[in-house]
């Protein structure tokens, strides 16, 4: 008796989602479409008034393949190093665990003090340049969000059982890890990703006391001053990382259906 | 003799050792106000020679080596802020120089942190524009270069520090800006504003902690209530009853909260009250300075010891402090730090004074030293988290 | 107990040693870019300006009015915790579950994930339009169910109104990290539980809950650690009546008014020593749950 329609407990909890999640954001739209001049509705100015500012394009540029080279460097370094801990040092995984809070404890504005007073020295191309050294404070900011979600993930698979059928036919770590474990983990790695990005795009802290300017930086300098822009941009960005997610969710999934391949242990 | 009379004694005292005298400085305003020249005896020498000076040449070498520099890197400078939106563009297009604006809503201490995090790179900024409570320290830590303007002499000596490493740019008092569309009567003191006509309706501009309009505007409400500069607590009490009354809505009042109307009464810099009129003419924003309590402050200019373009950084202090600069700031509804100047030298539009409230308020200011602000900030960070 | 079936057994203890080295990226990159600036902290907060050490930052935490303020973040951080789980773990199961359309997910999850970081100012903004005096929802009570919020003690610029927009972000969080957990609910446990004649809560109680346990607690602590670290969206609408430690922490370390760094770090510190403590809650917490699954 497989079910075929949707749970009538599932339809009311996604009403009850849908509303609290668009209501405010309808809030926010409304005022966005009030007029500049009257402050009554409705206008599009706000709105053109932000898509024909070369600000805000440049500053997305930057933030999105900022956030895409956080995301690559952040699955490099926690995917393994999660899934090794899972196999053979299950002892760590409290250790690790804590590390991963310790973002949290950090304010950022210390953070960011403390890098800027250690790396002053480095190379150019690493310390002027936002894809140097802003990555690698927001791979640190990003731990947390990465290692619970894989955390998750590799606790929801059958680790031991996948990595020894897969070293019992020949594979090397390599190969298991990349072709065996990662799609298992696939939505665990996707949702880390998805938070990474959504991080990157919305980290303010550390870019503007670094002085360099991000999306966020360029949000900030429009809620102080425009508020009708304002409330037009921060719809715009949610879309527009929205797409971004969408996307990455469509380079990610290939074939959909995890539950799938979990279902064949 | 009451304790905020010591005080405005001496800020007047500082005054007459530029030799004028408290009637002069009043009468100056208010004639100021009406367009009218005043003459005055001891200090009208000195006055004539400092008019002299008053040419306004800046030496060319100093544009030119501006020039070659290229650049001038800012920080935390809102352009709706005592218009400096127009200092910035004015600057740009007469001298031909580009300027990197970073993080303009920046707080004091995170551009006396940039010139130490940033030092030696190009991004680091050249000028700042911080509050006196860090203005002092960072003297002392040697963030600033030492410069004075050719206008040096006309900047009051109790705005400007005695080695030249910073110097107050401009003042303004606090006062209650109000949505005349909603707000009906308009209140005009700090008395007024415990009415219950006004329930939900009153905002300061930030936490007293963190935001130094909103300290001022607890220090206004202490002058309201029989406190002084030396004692806050009254100040700190008004908002507990404000609070109790339930008209103290504990949000940050923000130019949003202005346009929507969520905030009908803003408790703000004056400068930034009027500002918001120009800025949203359909919400009808109108400010009175409250008859009842007139606090003033001032921020401070500071050239970073460690600028990347320390020619281009003397320019714009040249620019700031030239009569240019002044009127810019005073269009941008602030008083300049050479407003007593330019007024005596007739070089003040009518039309920008009359765009201000009335000068009679403005004569009750009072300011306080930074010692005085020192203490009264530990008092807040003390009892504000119990009101 | 359980230790027959440990790993490390199976993989032999030749091989110890090259399992930590495989670590030795991952612990340089933390070494340089998480425990110096974190270390500097906590080294900070025992220091005075000027150099020395000193406890009289740290013993100036555990006074008034810093002591309540740390409580009010706690509390706010496990309700927001506690509700982001149970009702994130609702909305993902129906999402998720058999019978519910594919691009639901798909849409439910993407949304969080912008969701779960849509904070600050724009969040405030966003509830102050809905909720506040003038806002959209307070405005259909009023004028269309005759209802009026804020003439019976509610207000949006207070605690409850801080717990209720940080739910915003707290409730993606939980979904995005709670959602690969619950594909390996496998929907067959499901049938056969009801074939078995149990109802769904039954289901829940001994099937459901105890496998997702281990995740569930990942996620709380997750969440606690995200809401006790926020601060923009609750200055935003409260800064004035709601006030919390690291709000605090940015007073002293980043304001127009105070500047008092080390004691910024001792707050800092404050909080190092709270999430340490929920961590070793957690731990034995989390053996626990995943005992009887291995």
């Amino acid at each position: 008796m497989r079910r075929r329609w949707i749970a009538p407990s599932a339809v009311v909890w996604i009403i009850v989602a849908a509303a609290f999640f668009l209501i405010p954001l309808v809030a926010t739209l409304l005022f966005s479409l009030r007029s500049i001049q009257t402050n009554k509705c409705c206008s599009g100015d706000a709105y053109s008034l932000i898509i024909h500012d070369h600000q805000f394009w440049a500053t997305i540029r930057v933030s999105f393949v900022l956030s895409l080279e956080t995301i690559v460097i952040s699955l490099l370094l926690f995917v393994p190093t999660t899934y090794w801990v899972h196999l053979k040092l299950p002892r760590l995984r409290p250790v690790l665990g804590f590390m991963a809070l310790i973002p949290f404890v950090v304010p950022p504005i210390v953070l960011v003090v403390g890098l800027l007073n250690l790396y002053k020295g480095a190379p150019d191309w690493f310390y002027a340049k936002p894809y140097g050294f802003l990555a690698t404070a927001y791979v640190i900011l990003a731990f947390p969000y990465m290692y619970f979600s894989l955390d998750a993930g590799f606790r929801s698979i059958d680790l031991h059982t996948l990595t020894e059928a897969s070293q019992s036919l020949g594979a090397s770590w390599r190969t298991t890890l990349t072709r065996v474990i990662l799609p298992n983990i696939r939505a665990a790695a996707l949702g880390g990703s998805f938070l990474t990005l959504a991080i990157v795009m919305g980290e303010f802290t550390i870019a503007s006391l670094a002085n360099f300017k991000t999306f966020p930086t360029y949000i900030q300098i429009v809620n102080e001053s425009q508020p009708y822009q304002a409330a037009a941009l921060a719809l715009l960005s949610f879309l527009i990382v929205w797409a971004a997610m969408l996307a990455l969710l469509f380079i990610g999934r290939g074939r959909p259906r995890p539950a799938q391949v979990a279902a064949t242990r | 003799m009451e304790d905020y009379e010591l005080q405005e004694i001496e800020f007047w005292r500082k005054l007459e050792e530029e030799g004028m005298s408290r009637s002069a400085m009043l009468r100056r305003s208010a004639a100021a106000a009406a367009g009218l020249t005043i003459l005055s005896g001891p200090a009208s020498a000195w006055a004539a020679s400092v008019g002299q000076s008053e040419a306004d040449v800046i030496p060319k070498k100093l544009i030119a080596a501006a020039k070659k520099e290229g650049q001038l890197n800012v920080i935390a400078l809102p352009h709706d802020w005592a218009n400096y939106g127009q200092q910035i563009s004015t600057f740009k297009s007469k001298y031909g120089l580009s300027m990197d604006e970073a993080n303009p809503n920046g707080s004091s201490a995170q551009e006396n942190q940039a010139i130490r995090s940033l030092k030696g790179d190009s991004r680091a900024p050249d000028v700042v524009d911080v509050g006196p409570s860090f203005a002092g320290p960072g003297a002392d830590e040697g963030l600033y270069a030492p410069y004075k303007v050719q206008t040096w002499k006309s900047i009051p000596a109790s705005m400007k520090d005695s080695r030249a490493r910073w110097y107050g740019d401009y003042w303004g008092v606090i006062g209650i800006g109000y949505n005349a569309n909603l707000i009906k009567p308009a209140p005009k003191s700090f008395k007024d504003l415990l009415k219950p006509a006004y329930k939900n309706k009153v905002a300061l501009n930030g936490n007293p902690l963190t935001s130094s309009s909103a300290v001022s505007g607890v220090f206004a409400a202490a002058l309201a209530n029989g406190g002084s500069v030396n004692n806050i607590s009254p100040g700190i009490d008004f908002f507990r009853r404000l609070k109790a009354a339930g008209n103290f809505i504990p949000v940050d009042g923000t130019p949003q909260t202005v346009a929507s109307g969520q905030t009908p009464i803003v408790i703000d810099w004056d400068y930034l009250n009027l500002a918001y009129r120009k800025q949203f003419p359909a919400v009808n924003w109108r400010t009175s300075v409250p008859s009842d309590g007139v606090y003033g402050a001032h921020y401070c200019q500071a050239i970073s010891a460690f600028a990347p373009h320390p020619n281009a950084a003397k320019l714009w202090m040249e620019f700031l402090y030239s009569d240019q600069g002044q009127l810019i700031w005073l269009k941008g509804f602030s008083h300049p730090a050479r407003f007593q100047n330019l007024a005596k030298r007739k070089k003040i539009p009518k039309a920008l004074i009359a765009a201000l409230p009335s000068s009679k308020l403005y004569a009750k200011v009072k300011f306080a030293t930074v010692a005085q602000q020192t203490a009264a900030k530990a008092k807040i960070a003390a009892e504000w988290p119990t009101i | 107990m359980g230790s027959a079936l440990r790993p490390d057994a199976r993989s032999g203890r030749r091989r110890v040693p090259l399992a930590w080295l495989a670590l030795l990226p991952f612990f340089a990159y933390a070494l340089g870019f998480l425990f110096i600036p974190a270390a500097d902290t906590v080294i900070g907060a025992f220091q005075k300006q000027g150099g020395g050490a000193t406890l009289d930052n740290v013993r100036k935490t555990l006074n008034q009015p810093y002591l309540d303020q740390y409580w009010l973040t706690i509390k706010i951080s496990l309700i927001t915790a506690g509700g982001g789980c149970v009702i994130g773990l609702c909305i993902a199961y129906a999402a998720i579950r058999e019978g519910t359309p594919r691009f639901i997910r798909t849409t439910l999850t993407t949304f969080s994930g912008v969701a779960a970081n849509f904070a600050g100012v724009p969040l405030a903004f966003a509830f102050i339009a809905t909720l506040g005096t003038i806002g959209i929802v307070t405005g259909f009570m009023r004028d269309h169910l005759g209802f009026d919020p804020y003439q019976h003690g509610f207000t949006i610029f207070g605690e409850t109104g801080v717990e209720i927009t940080y739910m915003y972000f707290q409730i993606p969080l939980m979904i995005l990290v709670i959602a690969p957990a619950i594909d390996g609910l496998r929907a067959e446990w499901r049938e056969a539980a009801s074939n078995l004649g149990a109802s769904a809560w039954q289901f829940w109680r001994h099937v459901g809950i105890p496998v997702l346990l281990p995740s569930i607690l990942g996620a709380f602590i997750l969440l606690f650690g995200n809401s006790f670290s926020a601060y923009a969206t609750a200055y935003g609408l409260a800064g004035n009546s709601v006030f919390l430690v690291p709000i605090t922490i940015g007073f002293y370390l980043s304001g127009n008014v105070l500047s008092d760094p080390h004691f910024a770090q001792a707050l800092a510190f404050g909080m190092f020593v709270v999430l340490a403590v929920m961590m070793l809650l957690y731990i034995p917490l989390q053996r626990r749950s995943a005992r009887w699954m291995r």
